[in-house]
């Protein structure tokens, strides 16, 4: 029987509003049948909405079927013996793709809301959850707010194989790597991926962005993430890359104006002031292993910080402004 | 990400001020708020090119339709914006799953969903009364974000979050491993400024300019804190510049009240969150400069006009700046990596900075 609908004259484009009508009447019938239905059948219960074409109608099918399966729907095929030998005859399990109830309260559905209005994920992902879940998004005026970036492509397949615990392969620097992959982190505007590269056979951290292929995941299970790895700490931060070098003179006393003061405190703590001069300056031990990090650092005060001692790496730093104010 | 980001800036939260008091207000922009609006253009209601796709509909009806069913009765204005569809797709979703179901497709047989002066009503539910189950990366996405959340100022109670965690930990226990962590900066300002925002109340601040290291008093009545690329910000409407501007949270050296009280939509409202324009005024001095080795980060970590590369591996990069003393910085901090290729007026800068720090060392210490 045709099927009624007043409305449908008012839709444009209607060759695609079939094929989503279709792909929504599909899903209805596999859902509401307990038994397995052959695409005869479900050609003659979805009258008209298939090709009478054969071979166009199972073009249609097909491309139904795995779009519905990109949604999180399988669609299960099995082949049918006896009268029907040959057939394959098709049903979905609601219960493989049905979300259950999660019995969240309206407090804790209220407070997952404000928790992702708080840390915003600049991408679909939070929110669809949130809808998924019967939750808002909601938009709270008052208090700090954090938007992060959630758009890399590779984001995606890369938390898929987190969750399967699959290897991915991909090239990094020039080298094909293929990583064992335990984590992720967000830190100041990049992510960053903590693994086993098998290449170094070591943990290693990856920038995702420079990530420099598609990713290629490999099989499910293939390993284990190690108990009590703790992905903030496993990406140096600033401070712990000044730290991670091999530079004869791990610290250096450095004088920081009073405007820097309370930056640098932030940085280091407390305990890294050494002394506070009478015009408000301080001076701080700081790392300085890393040559490379610690110049970044020492000169984003320009003149408001000097290196003080040891004269080792007050003379190098002496050299290196003497390199740059010789240049050519 | 940041390859995207660096040549395709959205506009600044304009203000409406800025062409009075351009000054103020160009370098802390340039440098916060660009990289905000940038990444969180999916805030905004989608502007679709196009007709969206027949799987593109299922699957947002397959999202919507349980969530409407939970709710029953929701404006239509209202689902529009929550899901950042417009209205006229919205109708056409919900019309056309109005005669969607199973055969034999009477009333009772369909999706009992329609439109009714304005509102979406879906009292009975029937079909498509499940949401579709979390992936991997949404999972993940609600595990990390409710701990990053949480440890901010504002945030919902720990207990409450920890039980709603819970809740999705037997859905998947292996998301709560928590294998996503977001890394906030920890700022012990942000509590006062979260107070005083929601007091309405108008703080001195002493502010630290980058570049000059000088501090200077402000007086400013909070508009909003956001973080961004690792630091946190307060837009902030500033008495000194009368201007709508960002100030870096940990440049605040203190915050007292005044004891005024302020008209939250009043200074809100001089905030236009619509107003876009290119990111690159043409008031920002425009430099380009070459980069090469271990001062590729520069290339990276600003916005940029431009960008190419050379065959000998460098960079040229073209980006405004907002003073001559933060790209003095910036060259300083690049070394013999960065070179200025113009205006020629800033070819010398590297040498005439490097000169000028290294007086300081003319005095022996230690």
């Amino acid at each position: 029987m045709p099927k009624k609908s007043p409305q449908r004259s008012t839709a444009k484009a209607p060759s695609r509003i079939n094929a989503a009508e279709r792909m929504l009447n599909l899903l209805a019938l596999l859902s509401a049948r307990t038994q397995p239905i052959t695409l005869k059948q479900i050609r003659a219960e979805l009258a008209n909405q298939y090709s009478e074409d054969n071979e166009a109608a199972r073009a249609q099918f097909e491309r139904d079927k795995s779009d519905l399966r990109a949604l999180g729907i399988p669609i299960e095929g099995s082949v049918l013996g006896g009268a029907q030998a040959g057939e394959t005859a098709y049903s979905v399990n609601r219960n493989s793709y049905e979300l259950s109830d999660m019995g969240f309260t309206p407090e804790e559905l209220q407070a997952l809301q404000v928790a992702a209005a708080i840390v915003h994920l600049g991408a679909q992902e939070g929110e669809q959850a949130l809808w998924k879940l019967g939750a808002e998004r909601v938009n709270p005026k008052i208090g700090p707010r954090a938007t992060i970036g959630f758009t890399d492509p590779h984001l995606n397949v890369i938390l898929e194989a987190i969750s399967k615990r699959a290897p991915l392969t991909f090239m990094y620097k020039g080298e094909e790597r293929s990583v064992d992959t335990y984590g992720m982190l967000a830190r100041r505007g990049f992510w960053y991926l903590i693994g086993h590269d098998h290449l170094r056979n070591a943990q290693r951290v990856f920038r995702v962005d420079r990530i420099e292929s598609e990713i290629r995941m490999g099989k499910g299970n293939s390993y284990v993430i190690p108990k009590g790895l703790n992905i903030a700490k496993s990406v140096p931060t600033d401070r712990q890359m000044m730290a991670s070098g091999d530079y004869e003179h791990s610290t250096a006393h450095v004088r920081v104006d009073a405007s820097l003061v309370r930056i640098v405190t932030r940085e280091f703590g407390e305990t890294a002031k050494i002394s506070d001069e009478a015009d408000g300056s301080a001076v701080f031990e700081v790392p300085c292993s890393n040559g490379y990090a610690f110049r970044l650092w020492l000169f984003a005060m320009v003149d408001k910080a000097e290196v003080v001692s040891p004269p080792e790496v007050r003379d190098m730093v002496v050299r290196w402004l003497d390199d740059l104010a010789e240049s050519a | 990400m940041a390859k995207k980001r660096s040549t395709k800036r959205k506009a600044p939260r304009k203000t409406k001020q800025q062409s009075t008091s351009r000054k103020s207000t160009k370098r802390t922009v340039s440098r916060a708020a660009s990289r905000t609006v940038s990444r969180s253009t999916a805030k905004r209601p989608s502007k679709r090119r196009g007709p969206r796709s027949a799987s593109e509909r299922v699957a947002g009806l397959l999202v919507l339709l349980p969530w409407l069913m939970k709710r029953k009765r929701v404006r239509l204005s209202e689902v529009a914006k929550q899901f950042r569809m417009s209205e006229e797709d919205l109708v056409a979703d919900i019309q056309m799953a109005a005669v969607c179901g199973v055969p034999p497709y009477t009333p009772d047989a369909l999706i009992d969903v329609f439109i009714d002066d304005g509102w979406i009503v879906a009292e009975v539910p029937n079909f498509f009364t499940r949401p579709l189950r979390l992936t991997s990366a949404e999972m993940y996405a609600v595990v990390a974000m409710v701990r990053a959340a949480q440890k901010l100022p504002g945030a919902p109670e720990r207990s409450v979050l920890a039980r709603a965690v819970a809740k999705l930990a037997r859905l998947a226990p292996e998301a709560v491993d928590a294998p996503i962590h977001i890394d906030l900066p920890d700022e012990p300002h942000l509590e006062d400024l979260r107070a005083a925002q929601a007091d309405s109340a108008e703080l001195r601040i002493e502010h630290m300019n980058p570049s000059t290291a000088e501090v200077k008093q402000r007086t400013i009545r909070v508009v909003r804190i956001f973080s961004d690329h690792g630091h946190w910000y307060v837009m902030a409407d500033d008495d000194k510049s009368g201007a709508i501007r960002n100030f870096r949270v940990d440049r605040i050296q203190s915050i007292v009240r005044t004891g005024k009280v302020y008209n939250q939509a009043d200074v809100a409202s001089r905030v236009d969150d619509d107003g876009e324009r290119g990111w690159f005024g043409s008031d920002l001095e425009l430099v380009t400069l070459r980069v090469r080795g271990d001062a590729t980060w520069i290339a990276e970590a600003y916005p940029t006009v431009s960008r190419t590369q050379n065959k000998d591996g460098s960079i040229d990069v073209s980006l405004r700046i907002t003073s001559e003393h933060w790209l003095s910085r910036l060259l300083l901090r690049g070394g013999r990596n960065v070179q200025v290729i113009e205006p020629a007026k800033y070819v010398d800068l590297s040498r005439r900075t490097a000169r000028a720090v290294r007086a300081k060392y003319a005095q022996p210490r230690g």
